[in-house]
């Protein structure tokens, strides 16, 4: 049991300050901004919840909504799996595990902005490694005209770019069952598969928890990866939440912009919320076997 | 027969992945040694060192270089100390309201930094921390503080609570026992969470591209600058293999650290 104690605020308060600084205040100045028409800052109109019924009643939102929540669905069902596999092929302790981490790890090294422009040079027909060999199959390379094309080299790109922080949360974790759990296991006969099902996924439950959360989240509002690469093309098919928002703050509709915001901050709480009720979960059959 | 060759199938796997993972940079790093603008004395397509030999010629680029390295130092400076009490008491007290504002914590952590660009900007410029290092460290702290707390955290419930109980006994207070006993011991989770710090302010675009229009700005930005009308492709690629340098020694660094693991406990 923990001890109650509210000197724990005490603890707490300067991260509570900081985040209020950089979290709160802008976010109540987003809310405050929503309702109103703005022309230049200092001169504004109320103008209530008209924004607000203007987003929610545009197709454009909700297909918006719609792509993203599938994009982040293929993001999910692809990395996360790849990525626990992956962690469960690294060695525990041999010299050159470090290396393989190193390696593993180099993409997320790698400026955000300068992600678009590395996969559009690898995938060009006349130099790039890989457009190189698509040519030679016989791919053509008016991929940027299919959806489907444009859609898979997203997909590829940010699986490239974020698969290996789900890599790396789970393997720390596994590291740190004791070697006894898998000679137990060796001598029950235990097959990988129930290894893997009793031992090694039990101790994976929070990062991967963690990894879900953190990669539903940057993938349902990615922004400076997919634009780039087709310009939300072919005909808006990879026009996603965050793009939108970012069309609206680049043309200085702060009203709108900031309406949009705070939907967007909604479906975070949302999230947030579901996150903390799993956890919950996991945690509560552990506190009834240890009272 | 499977359970044989399983060792043999993961390595397969493994290396295919680094494969996978390295081939982007790979390309990368080839493009940053051709000569990719006409210049005296070097034909298009030559191989050459003049690309990295004109970042460091650029004093832009060179200041991008430091100003990247100096607010990624002091978001780290801000974020690891005031992390460690919070994540103390997330780890070890319980008190009114400790489970809402962790999940306050979290919501901020995933807020797409695109939401408040607005609002921080105009705070900012108020504050008078625009255009400054200062400004785009401080900013990073939104989804660095709450990452930081969450994995000190799981390293400091590792810890049996006994020995808090102990030292409290032989008449230690609560600071003087964090910084006595537990900081030595959660050191490896000071240098990941440190390491997470890094890499997720180091390559962040959004809050570093609004918050510096004129000057402070970081590599990811002195890139941007880079594309244009005749854009040194070659050049661009220098930088961006130059900028991954510092990431991937800090990794291979941290390993032992990294594959130690962390045990992530319950809030």
């Amino acid at each position: 049991m923990k001890e109650r104690n509210n000197t724990g605020w005490l603890f707490v308060l300067p991260a509570a300050l900081l985040l209020g600084l950089v979290g709160l205040i802008p976010l109540i100045t987003v809310i405050n901004y929503s309702f109103f028409e703005i022309f230049i800052l200092d001169r504004r109109f109320w103008v209530g919840t008209e924004w607000y019924n203007e987003i929610i009643s545009s197709g454009r939102f909700w297909s918006s909504f719609g792509r993203s929540t599938f994009f982040s669905t293929l993001v999910l069902a692809i990395q996360i799996p790849l990525g626990i596999a992956i962690a469960l092929c690294i060695p525990k302790r041999q010299f050159w595990v470090g290396l393989a981490l190193a390696g593993v790890a180099l993409p997320l090294l790698v400026p955000w902005n300068m992600i678009p422009s590395l996969w559009l040079s690898l995938l060009n027909p006349d130099t790039g490694i890989v457009g190189r060999m698509m040519a030679a199959f016989g791919w053509s390379a008016e991929w940027k005209m299919s959806a489907v094309q444009t859609w898979a080299v997203i997909i590829i790109m940010d699986t490239w770019h974020w698969t290996s922080l789900v890599v790396i949360l789970c393997y720390s974790a596994l590291t740190t069952i004791p070697a006894s759990y898998y000679q137990a296991a060796e001598i029950d006969g235990a097959s990988p598969w129930q290894v893997f099902r009793h031992i090694q996924l039990p101790k994976l439950q929070y990062v991967l928890l963690m990894a879900v959360l953190l990669r539903f989240m940057d993938s349902f509002m990615i922004y400076t990866e997919a634009f780039p690469i087709n310009a939300g093309g072919p005909d808006g098919a990879t026009m996603f939440l965050a793009v939108d928002l970012g069309e609206e703050i680049k043309a200085f509709n702060y009203g709108p912009s900031a309406a949009r915001s705070v939907l967007y901050f909604l479906i975070v709480l949302t999230v947030a919320w579901l996150f903390t009720k799993a956890q919950n979960k996991i945690d509560a059959p552990e506190t009834t076997k240890a009272t | 027969m499977f359970l044989r060759a399983l060792p043999y199938i993961k390595i397969t796997v493994l290396i295919l992945f680094i494969v996978f993972a390295c081939l982007p940079l790979v390309q990368m790093t080839m493009i940053s040694f051709i000569a990719t603008l006409p210049q005296p004395g070097t034909d298009v397509g030559s191989l050459t060192f003049g690309n990295y030999a004109n970042i460091l010629s650029d004093p832009n680029l060179r200041a991008a270089f430091g100003n990247s390295i100096a607010y990624v130092l002091i978001n780290i400076c801000i974020t690891v100390p005031i992390a460690i009490p919070a994540a103390y008491a997330f780890s070890r007290m319980s008190f009114l309201g400790d489970k809402h504002l962790f999940f306050a914590f979290i919501a901020f952590r995933i807020t797409p930094p695109v939401v408040l660009t607005l609002p921080i900007f105009q705070l900012f410029s108020a504050l008078g921390i625009v255009n400054s290092v200062f400004g785009i460290a401080l900013a990073h702290c939104l989804f660095n503080l709450p990452i930081s707390i969450w994995i000190l955290q799981s390293f400091i419930s590792a810890i049996p609570k006994e020995q808090d109980e102990t030292a409290f006994l032989d008449g230690y207070s609560r600071p003087r026992f964090i910084w006595t006993f537990l900081l030595p011991q959660i050191a490896p989770g000071i240098a990941v969470t440190a390491f997470f710090c890094f890499m997720f302010s180091w390559v962040e675009v959004v809050f570093a591209r609004i918050l510096t229009t004129t000057n402070g700005k970081p590599i990811s930005m002195a890139i941007n600058a880079l594309f244009g009308f005749q854009t040194d492709i070659g050049l661009v690629m220098a930088v961006t293999v130059a900028s991954i340098i510092p990431g991937a020694v800090l990794v291979f660094s941290m390993r032992h650290h990294l594959s130690r693991g962390f045990k992530v406990g319950k809030i």
